[in-house]
């Protein structure tokens, strides 16, 4: 920790001086981390601070800026991804910042047979997250072909000028939503029948926008990898043309971090 | 990574893989890591260190009026595509807009009613300018 800043001013003239640092996540000590993953201080690199057979990931912070920019965002999940990709991390989330000192004294050591029962829980598996998506046009069209009120309103607009048609525009967007988030309620339980079975555990996640269809994430065994992937392929290709998925990992298990 | 690229092997793929370090979109990533993820108490510490944090709200979007709009200008979209202009349709629609001068031929009636939407335009001018939809977009989030 040598190459830290440290020292920094406290806004309220605090005398006391502290050196803030930045913690990705927490490992099992001994988990290899590569020598140039790049963290968000200035010194570019990231380093560990060890308790026992527990240890934190961590680097120092920029002080002339506060966090929060795009870079400071991938850089955080690129450090515990990588380290994901191989080997088992409790992610932190943004932004954890912290003393030096405080490190061991109030994460580690109060917390340590805590942190070694969810890092023994991670072991051997990590997570993947599945994004779906309709494909506009396909599913446009069968929400028409399926509703009645949605084509009637839907002519009604198209001889209206576009202000006199505001309101109706407006409840047709609200029906098609409607039905969308109705549909997808059926397409994404579909989705997740099908590869629960290659998961050791399922978290379905609200979809953000009225075209996404399912949002979960998957804690796989490293082992079943391999056989993950191609299930999902599988449903991709039954999918095609309708919804779009992807599938984003490995990651560091966000989803399976357990509530303190 | 190891994983992303193992697909290579499997061969092609409709599913789009990306993700894990360094590969995300800023999208995903926001949505892991500002809403998940151990937190403790200890953090409190960072008034204490004096970091100014940016705070990112990363919601899930609730459905709105311009959402609505989208989705029925999507529609109108779809069923010219899928249905193409339909006799039906485009008789009532020429008829509506006769005094704009069309011809009830298909481009006829389209340009017509370009044109009558052009003199909604015009005579609105100043509201129109710089802003296509009757309704001001909800403001980027200022904090």
């Amino acid at each position: 920790m040598s190459d830290m800043v440290s020292e920094t001013q406290t806004p309220e003239g605090d005398e006391e001086l502290v050196t803030p640092v930045y913690v990705y996540g927490l490992i099992r000590v001994g988990t290899q981390i590569p020598d140039d993953l790049p963290g968000l201080g200035p010194s570019g690199r990231v380093s560990v601070i060890e308790h026992g057979d527990i240890a934190a990931i961590v680097s120092d912070i920029p002080l002339d800026r506060p966090l929060g920019t795009r870079n400071d965002l991938l850089t955080h999940e690129a450090v515990v991804d990588t380290v994901a990709a191989n080997e088992a991390v409790v992610p932190m989330r943004f932004p954890a910042v912290t003393a030096e000192e405080a490190v061991v004294e109030e994460l580690l050591a109060p917390n340590e047979d805590h942190f070694r029962g969810v890092l023994d829980e991670l072991e051997g598996r990590v997570q993947f997250t599945l994004k779906g998506r309709y494909i506009e046009d396909a599913v446009l069209g069968e929400v028409l072909q399926g509703n009645a009120e949605i084509r009637a309103l839907q002519d009604k607009i198209s001889e209206l000028s576009e202000d006199a048609s505001y309101y109706d525009r407006v409840r047709l967007g609200e029906l098609v939503v409607k039905v969308l988030e109705q549909q997808r309620e059926e397409d994404g339980e579909q989705i997740l029948d099908r590869l629960e079975p290659f998961a050791v555990s399922v978290v379905a996640n609200q979809p953000g926008q009225p075209e996404d269809v399912v949002n979960a994430a998957f804690l796989v065994q490293r082992d079943r990898l391999r056989e993950f992937d191609d299930a999902v392929e599988n449903v991709g290709q039954d999918l095609d043309g309708r919804i779009r998925l992807r599938l984003l990992g490995p990651q560091a298990p966000y989803d399976f971090v357990p509530a303190e | 990574m190891t994983v992303s690229t193992q697909r290579q092997g499997g061969g092609g793929g409709v599913v789009e893989r990306g993700g894990g370090a360094g590969g995300g979109g800023l999208a995903d990533v926001v949505e892991l890591i500002l809403d998940k993820g151990l937190v403790i108490d200890v953090f409190v510490r960072v008034s204490l260190v004096g970091i100014e944090i940016l705070t990112i709200d990363a919601r899930v979007v609730v459905a709105s009026v311009d959402t609505f709009l989208r989705f029925a200008e999507a529609t109108n979209r779809a069923d010219l595509y899928s249905k193409g202009a339909k006799p039906k349709d485009l008789g009532d629609l020429t008829q509506s807009i006769t005094e704009g001068g069309a011809k009830g031929k298909t481009s006829g009636a389209l340009d017509a009613a370009v044109d009558k939407f052009g003199e909604l335009l015009s005579s609105r001018r100043e509201d129109r300018e710089e802003a296509p939809r009757r309704r001001p977009r909800p403001r980027e989030r200022d904090e």
